[in-house]
């Protein structure tokens, strides 16, 4: 048992990054904008709260610095594809290359630099007593806590229970219906992806500082494109998401405890993985709805990745 | 009079006008480039000179471009074939991987006669490039499953595959270089007159003239643009859109996977797992910026290559490798924006007053 629960305890930590990133990218598709930029926004958001974490011992101030920075790159991305409307593909590639190219630029030279602020672990009192579960669990840093807790209940809240989530899934749904009655359309639309993008650059910061507490050139060696696959196979619902991410990480945590437990498996096998496993993950909402038609094949918005012209109502 | 400016949608996009606009987004994208190295202190001018001189003004520096040019341009074709049907191969960095990686396995086993080790280790590179597409082919074509994420994640699997191969199972005990397999025995005779550059360059070539030919004047490539241009439309039409969505994504893996054993049997000699330094990415720059023009495809191929040779050139001035991937990206955007400039033209609506106004003039 204690291995399930070691496996437990460094999974939640490991999957926190591509968790945020991938509620970051959930809220940008729910209003129909495909940002396949996740790749280098995160590796944004981690260069640069890893250059503030070096001369700070704040490790929130760092995160913060960390979502703020990406959120610009968001804003430029968001203005490209929602103002002049450029193709969502092509810009959001640009993002992830740029993004990637930018921050290994910043980074290389400083990779030896050391983390003046990291987060650490805040034990739940209580909690952490239940014996096994309790210290996996209830351990954890305060963005592992958030990522889990917080940010998918604020988001299904706002999402599913508000007028606000219903104008911003109408806007992901139908722009054109939603502008009719009075939805602004482009606003919301600017205003989410940015958001998400902000919550990309927070995931990139938290691996930086919560989980590696190092940097090194391409440290988010293919998270970004993990947290997008992720929001596929959640269906765009804000607690699976999160799951999913976390199916990630215990793949990823998995290969740790293999080898800190010598089982023989090479090292190369393990990291290869946790991206079988989201490879596998991302086919199983397709081919289940092939075998029973009761599943819907997509729930994906209605208008993501199209371009809204009001003239073209 | 007020006048307000607005966007309209062209309804037919003139080909020459939308590739002036896709080259001017480059060309801001560089000058942006130009100007951000300008803010950090460095000497744009001087840098460009630089590498015009270091590319082609030198026959090393053109050997060395050329060098370059083979896989990129091959792996350009392998993006830009998928491009036609509207598919992005964003994986053929991994399927050149793995082309690489099936090719030395040839390479370093082989017990045949020598005329034949160099076509094995051609065809089993481009069966496994094939191979390493087929599961995101399929299910795109059938399950409609985004081929952008599925053949992203397998470039990770690819890379994890090469550096276990390269470090423990094929590992070289006697190298130097403790991070690679043996050299492998088969290798491509050198360009003629040439001491660096390898024939498997003609290749890239080969191909291009090949789909020239395919695109322009036969019955599949038409089909290929058709369903590119609307699948249900192909469909009706009576073609198979989902079967030949899948041969078309495994001719892409394939291209990847022969560049890989081209990158192989000729510079690299042997497997590691920095044997791809960005060709893929590369490649799907080019493909993007030649849409679906395969002259474009090789007029974009050597203009990257070089870029990436003057990149190399000019590490020296403390530019890292990175920074190419960080013009790459602006690139991709000045090509996103440019494309839409092509399809809008701004017209100057005059106010509804002026306009009324106007009406009753005439």
């Amino acid at each position: 048992m204690s291995l399930v629960f070691d496996i437990i305890e460094q999974a939640l930590p490991a999957s926190a990054a591509v968790g945020l990133a991938a509620s970051g990218e959930l809220v940008t598709e729910r209003v129909g904008v495909l940002n396949l930029g996740q790749e280098g926004l995160m590796s944004i958001g981690a260069v640069s709260a890893f250059m503030v974490g070096t001369n700070t011992a704040n490790p929130f101030l760092a995160l913060a610095v960390g979502a703020l920075v990406t959120a610009a790159l968001g804003l430029v991305f968001a203005a490209s594809v929602v103002v002049l409307r450029a193709n969502q593909v092509l810009a959001g590639l640009a993002v992830a290359l740029g993004g990637v190219g930018l921050a290994n630029q910043l980074g290389n030279g400083r990779q030896g630099d050391l983390l003046r602020s990291r987060f650490r672990p805040v034990e739940i009192p209580g909690l952490v007593e239940i014996p096994g579960i309790g210290p996996a669990l209830f351990n954890q840093d305060p963005v592992v806590y958030a990522t889990f807790t917080v940010v998918p209940v604020v988001l299904w809240f706002v999402l599913f229970r508000t007028r606000h989530g219903m104008n911003i899934r109408a806007v992901g749904e139908n722009p054109a219906a939603a502008d009719a009655v009075g939805v602004r359309v482009t606003a919301l639309r600017l205003g989410y992806t940015t958001l998400g993008a902000a919550l990309s650059g927070a995931g990139g910061a938290h691996l930086v500082m919560g989980y590696t507490q190092n940097w090194s050139i391409g440290m988010v060696s293919g998270a970004g494109w993990v947290a997008l696959a992720v929001v596929i196979f959640a269906a765009w619902r804000p607690y699976v998401v999160v799951l999913g991410a976390l199916l990630f990480g215990t793949m990823r945590s998995l290969g740790f405890v293999a080898q800190a437990r010598n089982w023989g498996i090479s090292s190369f096998a393990l990291s290869m993985l946790p991206y079988v496993v989201t490879l596998v993950l991302i086919l199983i909402p397709a081919g289940l709805a092939r075998l029973s038609s009761r599943v819907r094949a997509t729930s994906a918005p209605g208008a993501l990745g199209v371009p809204y012209f009001r003239e073209e109502r | 009079m007020i006048s307000t400016i607005r966007f309209e949608r062209r309804i037919n996009v003139d080909p020459r006008r939308a590739a002036l606009l896709r080259v001017a987004g480059v060309v801001g994208a560089l000058l942006l480039a130009g100007l951000l190295l300008a803010l950090t202190g460095r000497n744009p001018f001087s840098l460009l000179w630089k590498s015009i001189d270091g590319t082609f003004l030198e026959r090393q520096g053109l050997e060395e471009t050329g060098l370059l040019l083979t896989p990129i341009l091959m792996n350009a074709l392998a993006v830009h074939v998928a491009m036609r049907m509207k598919a992005w191969n964003i994986g053929s960095e991994g399927q050149f991987f793995m082309g690489a990686w099936a090719a030395t396995g040839i390479g370093i086993h082989w017990a045949g006669p020598r005329a034949l080790e160099l076509v094995v280790m051609a065809v089993v590179a481009a069966a496994a490039g094939a191979l390493w597409i087929a599961v995101p082919a399929l299910a795109r074509a059938y399950w409609n499953v985004n081929e952008i994420i599925t053949t992203l994640l397998l470039n990770f699997v690819a890379v994890q595959i090469v550096a276990w191969f390269s470090f423990e199972i094929w590992r070289d005990e006697e190298a130097s270089i403790i991070q690679s397999t043996p050299v492998v025995k088969a290798l491509l005779p050198l360009f003629p007159g040439s001491n660096t550059l390898y024939i498997g360059v003609v290749v890239p070539f080969i191909v291009a003239a090949a789909f020239f030919v395919v695109f322009r004047s036969s019955r599949w490539g038409y089909e290929v643009d058709m369903i590119g241009g609307n699948p249900r439309a192909a469909e009706f039409a009576g073609i198979r859109v989902k079967r030949r969505m899948v041969v078309v994504l495994m001719i892409s893996g394939a291209l990847a996977g022969l560049a890989g054993m081209l990158h192989l049997a000729g510079p690299a000699k042997r497997l590691t797992s920095s044997i791809s330094t960005s060709y893929g990415l590369s490649g799907f720059i080019v493909a993007a910026l030649a849409g679906n023009s395969v002259v474009g495809v090789v007029v974009g191929a050597v203009f990257i290559a070089t870029m990436l040779h003057a990149g190399i050139t000019l590490q020296s001035d403390g530019l890292s490798v990175y920074i190419v991937a960080g013009v790459y990206g602006l690139v991709l955007l000045g090509i996103a924006i440019g494309e839409v400039a092509a399809r809008f033209r701004m017209v100057r609506a005059a106010s509804v007053d002026t306009a009324g106004r106007a009406a009753v003039a005439s």
